[in-house]
This record gives C-alpha cells, sequence and structure tokens, in this order.
C-alpha cells in the first residue's frame, strides 16, 4: 500500500520541475517576493480594511513616486555606484516645477521638460566627479547631497511664499496629482510605462547589459572595450531625471515648498533597493526587485503607521526587518547553486523487470566466456574515449576523442594515425553518407558534419522547444547517437535534456525520462523532435525494413523499435525489455541482425535503489558523485539480437582487461571494432564464417 | 568584528544542521576518517610475498617456539617457512579461531562454542557463558593469567553472517574470560558492536576490537572505554608485537556509502529481504569476483585504470601500534589489489605474517625491510 503510494507519488510528481525554476534566474526574486507575501499577510491581519480600494489606490500613488527614485538608485547600483543626493537633487526639483508651475506659470510640458533637464544636470555633477575624475562615489554624492540641500534651503526661503500664494490653472497638472485613469492613478500609469521600459533595457537591450556588465566586473568591462567612465556617469544622470520625475508627481500632488521636502529620502530608497534584492557590490539586480523593495517598505511603514507605533518602536521594527532580510538575501545569494545542486537531481521511480537468478548461468544465453580477450588492440594509449567507431571505402578507421576531434588511423595495421578533424566537443555516435560525409553527434554541442573535405560544418543544434518543460529543451545538449535514413533525413537520439555531456551518470542516477528522438530534414532544414520522454535514448539504427529504427533506452535496459515511416509510422514497440545490462550503441551485422554493446551490467542493489527514488536523492545530496552507487560499467559485453528480439550470441571481457565499458561496435570486412567511452583503446576481433565484404556505414546520401 | 558574526554563522549552520537532522537529509555527518599520519596508503601488503594460499585459512597465530600455527577449515596446521603445512589436530567442524594457551595448549573456536586443547587426549568445551549460549567466537586470545578471552561476535548471527549483523545494527557483541581449565566463565564486556579480536598485555590491559564502531576498546573491571576510536577501517584481531605495542587488523576500510545506507532503513531492509548477503553494500573480505557486486562512483575504470582511491569494497590493512596505543605505520593493499581483508596476523622475529581472507594467502614481510621502505635507511 505504502509502496504503491510512494511509486505513484514519485511518477506523477513533477520533482524535477522544483529544481528547474530553483535554476531560473528570476528565482533570484524569489526572497524579497517572500517578505512582500509576508507583510501584507501581517498587515491583512492586523489592519481591517488593509487592502481596500482606497487604502489600495493611496499606497500605490506613493509607491510610484518613491519607485522612480528607487529605480534610478537601483540604475547607480547595478553599475556599483551609490546615490545619496537623491534626496536632495528631489527636493530641489520639486521646488523647480513648483515654481515653473506656480510663479512662471508656464505650461505642464515646459515645466516637466525644464525640471527634468534640472535633474537631469544636477545627476550629471555626481557622474561627471564619479565616472570621468574617478571619485568615490559615497563621498562625493554625500557631499552633492549637503550642497544641493543647501541650495534647496537657500532658495526655498526665497520662493516658497510667492509659490503658495499663486496657483496653477492646469486640469491635467491636478489629474497628474490625483486622478487617475481608468481607476489606477496616474504616477502608477507613468510609473508602470518607465519601469517596463526599464525593465526591457536591463534585459533585452544593450546599454542596459552594458550596465550590467560594468557593474558585474569594472575591469573587464573595459577590456572588452566598454565606454565604462560614460557609462558611470550616464547612470547618474539617469538617477538624477528619475529623482525629479518622483518630485514632479509629488509637487503635482501636495504642491508643498516644506522645508524638509525628501529629508531621509536616500535613505528609506537604499533600503528598499537592498530590500528588493539589488547587491551593494554591482552586477546585479532587476526592475521587479526595485518594484518589490519598493512596496515593502512602503507598505511597512504605512502599516505601522496605522497601527499606531510610536514613531521609534516603528524605526527599529523596520530595522530589524531591513536587517533579516538583508541577511537572508545574503545566504540566499551565496546558496542558492547549492540548493539548486541538492534540489535539481531528482530521481524518479524506475522499476525493471526481475532479472532472473540464472541469466548468466553456464547454459544461458548470457553464460560467461572470454571471446573477447582474443581482441586486437588499436591505438592504446593514443586515443582517449572512443565513444563510436566507423570506417570508410578504404578500411581507414575514424573515432572521437575526448580532446574534441576525430582521429583517424590508416589502414591496413592502423599504426599511423592523424587527427581528421576538430570539432571542439566530444564526437559520439558517427556515421557516413554516401558521399563520404561524416555525420557526427557532438556532445554538447549538436549534429555536425565533417564533409568529405575535412571542413567541419553545423548540420543542427536545436530543435522545437515543448511547451511544458521548464527548462530550454530547444538546445541539443547531448546528441549522442545517429542514423541516415533511405530518403536522406538523419534520425539521432538525445540521451538526456537535463544533463551535459560529462553527467551522465547523474542522469543514470535520476533513471527519468530525460531524452527523446529527433528528426532531421535536410530538404526544409527542420529539426523537430518526435519521441520525447525516453530514458537514456542511444543506439539510433535503420532497421532492415527501412522504415523504422532500432533504439536503446539504456537505464530502463530494454531495447526498442520506432517507424517513421509506412503504415506503422509514429508507434513504437519492445523489442528486448530485460537486458541484463545497460545497452548502448546498435549497428548491423552482416547477416542482418543487430549487433548492441553493453556498457555495463546491472546490480541487484542498483535495481532496488532504482525503486527507491529517495533514497537516491539523499545519496545524491550527502555523499559526493565518487561515493554514490553507479551501476557497474567495469563489466560489459556485445550481444548479437534479431529483431524479434531474442539473443543470438555474447561476447564478454569478464575481467574487463581490455574493454570494461563498451559503448559501440561496428562489424566491418569480417572484423567487429570495438569503443568505449572511458577507454583508451579501440579493439578488433575476427569474426569467423561471416560476409568479408560487409560494410555497415555510406550507404545512403543526405537531403 | 570578525568574531561576533562567526558566531552568528555557527549559530545559524548548527540551527539549519539541526533542522536537517529531523529528517535524515543533512546534519548527521557521514564524514569518514581518511587515510592520514600513520595510516598514510602504502602498497606494502600488495607486494608482500605470499607465503601459502587456501581458501580455508581462518586464522593464523604466533605459537610457541616461533611457530607459526594456522586454521584452516578443520584443521590445525603448522606452516613451515617454505609455506608447508603440517597437521597438529583435525575437528570435526570448521575452526573459526585459534589461540594457544600459556601452557601450550591450543584453543579452537567452533563457531558456537569453544575447545581448549584440541588434539589432546581430553579437551574441555565451551559452549555458553552468562547463561547465554556462545553464538559467534570470532576471536580467542591467552589471557595474562593463563586463561583465555573469547570474543563472542555477535548474539544472534554466526561468525559467517556477521554482515547481517552489521546491516541489522546489531550492537550485542560479549567478551568473555575463562580460566586455564576452561572454568569459571565470565563475562568481562557486553553490548559490543562486534567483538571481533581480544588482546592483552601489561601494558595495555584487556583490548577488544569492535568492529562495527570503527574502535578499540580497553577493558578495565566492568567498564569498556574506546581507547583507539574513530579507525578508518573495520578492526579486527591483534597480535602482539615483538618490542612493545600490537599489530591491529583492520579487516576492510570504510566507506560513506555503507554509513549513508546504515541510515537507510527502508531500504536496508528490502536489500537484506531479497538480495544475497555477497551482493549487499556491505563492507567484504574480497572483491572482484562477480559483476553484481556493488560499484561506486569512483570505481568506474577510467582509461583502462581503476584508481587506487576508489571508494572500496574491499581493502587490506595491517596497522602497528605502540604500548601507548599510537598508531607507527600500516601496511595496505589498495583498491584493484588482491590481499585483502587481513582478519589476523602474527609476528615472529623480524617476519609479520598477516592472513587475507580475500585471497586466502598467508603473506609475509619483512619488518626491517618495511620500515626503511616507509622511515628510510635510519628507522631500520
Amino acid at each position: 500500500m505504502i509502496k504503491t503510494i510512494s511509486r505513484l507519488r514519485y511518477k506523477y510528481w513533477p520533482d524535477h520541475i522544483f529544481g528547474e525554476i530553483l535554476q531560473k534566474s528570476w528565482m533570484e526574486t524569489a526572497v524579497p517576493l517572500a517578505v512582500l507575501i509576508f507583510t501584507i499577510v501581517f498587515f491583512s491581519v492586523q489592519i481591517d480594511n488593509f487592502i481596500s480600494p482606497s487604502n489600495m489606490s493611496d499606497n500605490f500613488r506613493q509607491a510610484s513616486e518613491l519607485g522612480f527614485v528607487v529605480l534610478g538608485i537601483s540604475l547607480v547600483l547595478i553599475v556599483g555606484g551609490i546615490d545619496l543626493s537623491v534626496a536632495s537633487i528631489f527636493a530641489l526639483s520639486n521646488l523647480l516645477v513648483l515654481y515653473c508651475m506656480h510663479v512662471w506659470q508656464l505650461p505642464l510640458g515646459a515645466s516637466v521638460s525644464i525640471t527634468l533637464l534640472g535633474g537631469a544636470l544636477l545627476g550629471s555633477v555626481n557622474g561627471i566627479l564619479i565616472g570621468y575624475f574617478r571619485m568615490r562615489a559615497f563621498l562625493t554624492t554625500m557631499v552633492t547631497l549637503i550642497v544641493f540641500k543647501s541650495i534647496h534651503d537657500l532658495i526655498n526661503v526665497r520662493v516658497a511664499v510667492p509659490i503658495s500664494s499663486n496657483f496653477p490653472d492646469s486640469p491635467v497638472w491636478d489629474i497628474m496629482g490625483y486622478g487617475s485613469i481608468l481607476s489606477i492613478p496616474t504616477a502608477v500609469w507613468a510609473f508602470g510605462i518607465v519601469a517596463l521600459f526599464s525593465h526591457i533595457l536591463l534585459t533585452r537591450l544593450r546599454p542596459g547589459w552594458w550596465l550590467l556588465a560594468v557593474g558585474g566586473n569594472r575591469r573587464s568591462a573595459y577590456n572588452i572595450g566598454l565606454p565604462v567612465n560614460r557609462i558611470v556617469a550616464l547612470s547618474y544622470v539617469a538617477s538624477g531625471v528619475l529623482a525629479s520625475a518622483s518630485a514632479i508627481f509629488y509637487a503635482a500632488r501636495l504642491a508643498s515648498p516644506g522645508a524638509d521636502t525628501g529629508s531621509g529620502l536616500e535613505i528609506t530608497v537604499l533600503t528598499a533597493a537592498i530590500l528588493g534584492g539589488i547587491r551593494l557590490g554591482g552586477g546585479k539586480g532587476s526592475v521587479m526587485k526595485a518594484i518589490l523593495g519598493t512596496l515593502i517598505i512602503l507598505l511597512l511603514t504605512n502599516g505601522l503607521l496605522r497601527m499606531a507605533t510610536p514613531a521609534g518602536t516603528a524605526r527599529i521594527i523596520l530595522a530589524m526587518i531591513l536587517l533579516m532580510a538583508a541577511a537572508l538575501d545574503i545566504r540566499w545569494f551565496k546558496n542558492r547553486h547549492k540548493a539548486v545542486q541538492e534540489m535539481y537531481v531528482s530521481p524518479a521511480y524506475l522499476e525493471l523487470p526481475h532479472l532472473p537468478e540464472d541469466t548468466t548461468a553456464p547454459n544461458a544465453a548470457f553464460a560467461p566466456n572470454d571471446r573477447l580477450k582474443a581482441v586486437e588492440t588499436i591505438g592504446l594509449g593514443m586515443i582517449e574515449a572512443p565513444e563510436d567507431v566507423v570506417l570508410d571505402d578504404y578500411d581507414n578507421l575514424y573515432s572521437g576523442n575526448r580532446h574534441g576531434e576525430i582521429i583517424r588511423f590508416f589502414a591496413p595495421d592502423y599504426q599511423r594515425h592523424e587527427v581528421y578533424a576538430r570539432i571542439g566537443g566530444q564526437p559520439l555516435g558517427m556515421t557516413f553518407d554516401a558521399d563520404h560525409n561524416l555525420y557526427v553527434c557532438v556532445g554538447g554541442m549538436g549534429l555536425y558534419r565533417v564533409t568529405a573535405d575535412r571542413e567541419v560544418e553545423l548540420v543542427t543544434d536545436e530543435t522545437n522547444r515543448s511547451y511544458l518543460s521548464v527548462i530550454d529543451d530547444s538546445r541539443l545538449k547531448l546528441a549522442d547517437d545517429l542514423d541516415i535514413l533511405p530518403d536522406g533525413r538523419i534520425l539521432f537520439s538525445e540521451a538526456t535534456v537535463r544533463y551535459e555531456m560529462h553527467e551522465w551518470q547523474t542522469d543514470a542516477l535520476e533513471g527519468r525520462g530525460n531524452g527523446r528522438i529527433i528528426m532531421y530534414d535536410p530538404k526544409n532544414k527542420k529539426t523537430t523532435t518526435v519521441l520525447r520522454g525516453l530514458t537514456f535514448p542511444n543506439g539510433v539504427v535503420l532497421a532492415s525494413d527501412k522504415q523504422s529504427i532500432m533504439f536503446a533506452e539504456s537505464w530502463k535496459c530494454s531495447i526498442k523499435r520506432y517507424w517513421f515511416d509506412g503504415p506503422k509510422a509514429g508507434t513504437v514497440e519492445m523489442v528486448i525489455d530485460n537486458l541484463p545490462g545497460y545497452p548502448d550503441n546498435i549497428n548491423v551485422a552482416s547477416d542482418g541482425n543487430y549487433w548492441l554493446a553493453i556498457m555495463g551490467m546491472r546490480s541487484q542493489v542498483f535495481d532496488l535503489a532504482m525503486r527507491k527514488p529517495g533514497f537516491r536523492r539523499r545519496m545524491a545530496k550527502q555523499l559526493p558523485g565518487d561515493e554514490w552507487l553507479a551501476p557497474n560499467i567495469n563489466t560489459g559485453c556485445i550481444v548479437k539480437f534479431n529483431e524479434a528480439g531474442e539473443i543470438l550470441d555474447v561476447l564478454w571481457d569478464m575481467d574487463g582487461e581490455n574493454h570494461p565499458m563498451i559503448t559501440s561496435m561496428r562489424e566491418h570486412k569480417g572484423y567487429l571494432y570495438i569503443g568505449g567511452i572511458s577507454n583508451n583503446r579501440i579493439g578488433r576481433l575476427k569474426l569467423d564464417g561471416v560476409d568479408e565484404t560487409f560494410v555497415s556505414s555510406g550507404k545512403y546520401h543526405v537531403g | 568584528m570578525k568574531p561576533s558574526f562567526q558566531v552568528e554563522n555557527i549559530m545559524l549552520d548548527s540551527l539549519i544542521s539541526w533542522i536537517g537532522s529531523r529528517g535524515n537529509t543533512r546534519g548527521k555527518s557521514l564524514s569518514i576518517p581518511v587515510f592520514d599520519g600513520a595510516f598514510k596508503p602504502n602498497n606494502l601488503l600488495e607486494e608482500a610475498k605470499t607465503l601459502v594460499e587456501s581458501t580455508g585459512f581462518s586464522d593464523i597465530i604466533s605459537g610457541a617456539n616461533n611457530r607459526l600455527l594456522a586454521a584452516c577449515d578443520n584443521r590445525v596446521v603448522e606452516v613451515s617457512k617454505t609455506g608447508e603445512l603440517s597437521e597438529l589436530a583435525v575437528l570435526d567442524r570448521a575452526i573459526t579461531s585459534l589461540a594457544q594457551l600459556k601452557d601450550g595448549r591450543i584453543a579452537v573456536g567452533l563457531g558456537d562454542s569453544v575447545l581448549i586443547g584440541a588434539g589432546t587426549a581430553n579437551p574441555v568445551s565451551i559452549d555458553s557463558a552468562g547463561g547465554q549460549k556462545l553464538t559467534a567466537v570470532t576471536a580467542l586470545a591467552p589471557a595474562l593469567d593463563g586463561g583465555l578471552l573469547i570474543c563472542d561476535g555477535s548474539k544472534s548471527y554466526g561468525c559467517d553472517d556477521w554482515a547481517w549483523d552489521l546491516m541489522n545494527n546489531c550492537k550485542d557483541g560479549r567478551v568473555i574470560a575463562v580460566d586455564a581449565v576452561g572454568g569459571n566463565a565470565r563475562v568481562v564486556a557486553a553490548g559490543l558492536g562486534y567483538a571481533f579480536g581480544a588482546y592483552e598485555s601489561d601494558e595495555t590491559g584487556v583490548l577488544v576490537s569492535e568492529s562495527w564502531k570503527h574502535q578499540v576498546c580497553q577493558i578495565a573491571g566492568k567498564n569498556a572505554r574506546a581507547a583507539i576510536d574513530r579507525l578508518p577501517g573495520y578492526p579486527c584481531r591483534f597480535a602482539a608485537a615483538d618490542d612493545g605495542g600490537f599489530w591491529l587488523t583492520l579487516f576492510c576500510s570504510r566507506t560513506q556509502l555503507v554509513e549513508f545506507v546504515l541510515k537507510e532503513n527502508d531500504y536496508r531492509a528490502e536489500m537484506m529481504a531479497t538480495i544475497d548477503p555477497r551482493f549487499w553494500i556491505s563492507p567484504s573480505f574480497g572483491s572482484g569476483a562477480d559483476f553484481l557486486e556493488p560499484l561506486q562512483g569512483g570505481g568506474v575504470k577510467q582509461m583502462g585504470v581503476l584508481k587506487p582511491w576508489a571508494p572500496p569494497r574491499s581493502y587490506g590493512l595491517l596497522v602497528r601500534f605502540d604500548a601507548k596505543m599510537t598508531p607507527q605505520y600500516s601496511m595496505h593493499s589498495r583498491v584493484g589489489g588482491h590481499n585483502h581483508g587481513i582478519c589476523a596476523a602474527a609476528q615472529i622475529g623480524d617476519t609479520i605474517y598477516a592472513l587475507s581472507k580475500g585471497s586466502g594467502r598467508i603473506v609475509e614481510m619483512s619488518i626491517r625491510a618495511t620500515r626503511k621502505t616507509l622511515f628510510g635507511e635510519d628507522a631500520a
């Protein structure tokens, strides 16, 4: 009963999605969002009508005013600076716009323009000093804070009375102050538009990326040729403009030339930005964070005000919450990758059919023998990680290595070798077309072609993205074996979409249907996924009816057949469902049957672990990778089977002396060539009584 | 400023690990001692000369008059310097442990009983102590008073089923002392995590190996306290060393995976119920015989090489301790080697003999040569 529940839970509950979501960069906003939600819940429980329309509207109006300034300071923080002078710029801009409107009675457009220009000018003082004269941001802006504030105080004495005694006749001005459009306050509209633009700027436009780059690493930004000084200076100008924009809405709402306008604003906006998760170090930050921080601060202050908390207490509470949020944010920032690491591996329930005890008994199909002992060794120590091997018409032998090259061994004795092509990623499955082009699946890169002239060309590296996938699965992560179809299309497998090339053991531990089979059509150069949810698919080979392929599902220890054409098109059938090991590449044999490489053998303890996802999850979390229980890939074998799924022949290397892990084999003119991804040699075995003219590759044209 | 920050960190970390330990996700440390200091790995055991090989060996001792005695299947044999076996006594069952009393009589463990004076006309048999039957006589050792120390490894499982005892987290081993005529049996220590070796000397008092707790206990009166703890392997039998101190054999080294499995009750229960003990995730005397044995990630052969630092399924380890119970040096047979599962040792003059249960070999090493290899010319 409990077993069934556990099985169903692991089968249908999408564990892997949590890790994938956590990996998304927008998850950095998770902590401030949680704080915001907590704040809202807390105050709506404590205060009646905290979320009433009127209160909300009022809150949002204030939030938008504050938001402009926070946005500005955020831009400066992202670049790695700080702007304390925003409060004074705000105060001066307030006076300026009021003087324009009230005393000079200028039209609204002109007043706004003059004020924004004023803000830009004030900001540019900071910008020039810090960006071009390389002065310290903190000191400089503190000085300008004091200077601007003093100027404000001097002017305020003279203009306060004229401002208060005149009133502009501008309905638009009033609408800006207290009006609403579609019952949303005007200020909110304005802020929304600015925020949206800033978001696009930061995430999609080059200047925004420049900001992030300079903040992330100033030296690197300089080295790649960015105008660092100008970018820094402009961020202060932007901050000034946004502070004055905020002042315009403030002025329109209150029309007050108060002496203490904006006092303490710099602290409020700075805390809002930090609370939102924008880092003081620079290089990190987003508009969403700025907005979240603003909302938290505003709701907190208003909430505490409405709870009639004494001013001192309220400030202490605010300070404590800030401290906690900052500590949490640092923890989160520091440990997020660890959390991802722990969450990402999410083993699934995988029940393999019971393996009979006598599978390898002396009389059974898999009876141990030493037939691979007689193997001839090619390129010992000259090649590392030959996952697949292929031969051309002149019997030259080709194989990939882990340095990202394709090595050619020259017939007839294979003593000489050369680098045939440099690819950059590890070549896995390979096959020739009829025009002597070598098609290669490259781990981490996709499907490539080495032409007869040894030019390396990309064939495809992306497929259609599936709509329900959290991670972007359009890129090919681990294309691993292919075959060319008679009509010139290419079918290839991608072992997993969740792990990189070198992490395939983690995929084994996960045992989830992470892989797929993909069709490339050279006629319209389209790549489409034809089968998904496969458990480490591998070993694609064209079957004898020329309408289907055989493929292996490694961690499921099974061989399946997929029809891409003909009356059964689109169907998948099981061929062998209970292998004693983990199948890898499949290739045709000269007698019309199939060779199958078994990379390692099943062990009962691993089979049991596959039925215990919780066990594997805890193991992945608590033990280093070298200590994980692994499939036994120190013993491999080669199997010959037919389309009915019968085992016809088995070749063993029981001690794993030459071929502990066999990932591929290819029959060519009376010999069987053997490759292994963790090996440093290629094996060659003479086959008796076979067609000595048989060649397994290079039959069809692509296109 | 810094110390207070650290305090905050430690507090936070311990809080997190406390929360984690509630759900068996973290906190409970799976770390195991590394081979360090006196345990620094070498290949001396693997390179040691094989004296004789037979799958039946279960124990060796250095007998009176510098003779090397061994238990092989149901026979007590003397092993000559050239490796020939000559029979001293034959019993009706397989021998599980061997000792020679002060008076020269030979005592053998026969699984669930002990026979003192094997091969003589009137042997004494002991099959219970403290009102309880003996179950697994894993080791015997001569006591200073002329009597015998008997290690009864487990209450529930016989000698061959030690893996069951470990996987069931049993802690019910006993040490029993009897006098020279086999009478006056008394339990000197109980509740041990598998008693698998005892030793008594003037310098150290009574020592006993607690394999499952990775420690050696010193027994004083009614109490057993850990004298050597946090060993990197599973301690086994002792052997006296000529110039003070003793040799300790460790039949396997520890792995994090085994420690992890010991916490995973559900998995362990099903493993015990459905899988042959030979293929369990557990320490082992030998390995590599069958591909059904568990393999750990680090044990995957790369470029044709099995890394010697891969997590071991079996291991060979013999450690020399001085009289203060400080480890001096050790001999190893690492992953990929053959001389694994060292469960008994015997020193005769300059030669140290070790019994590798994994390979069935008795190997010999010159102590002088070993010290020279490890410490250079002067040390020899």
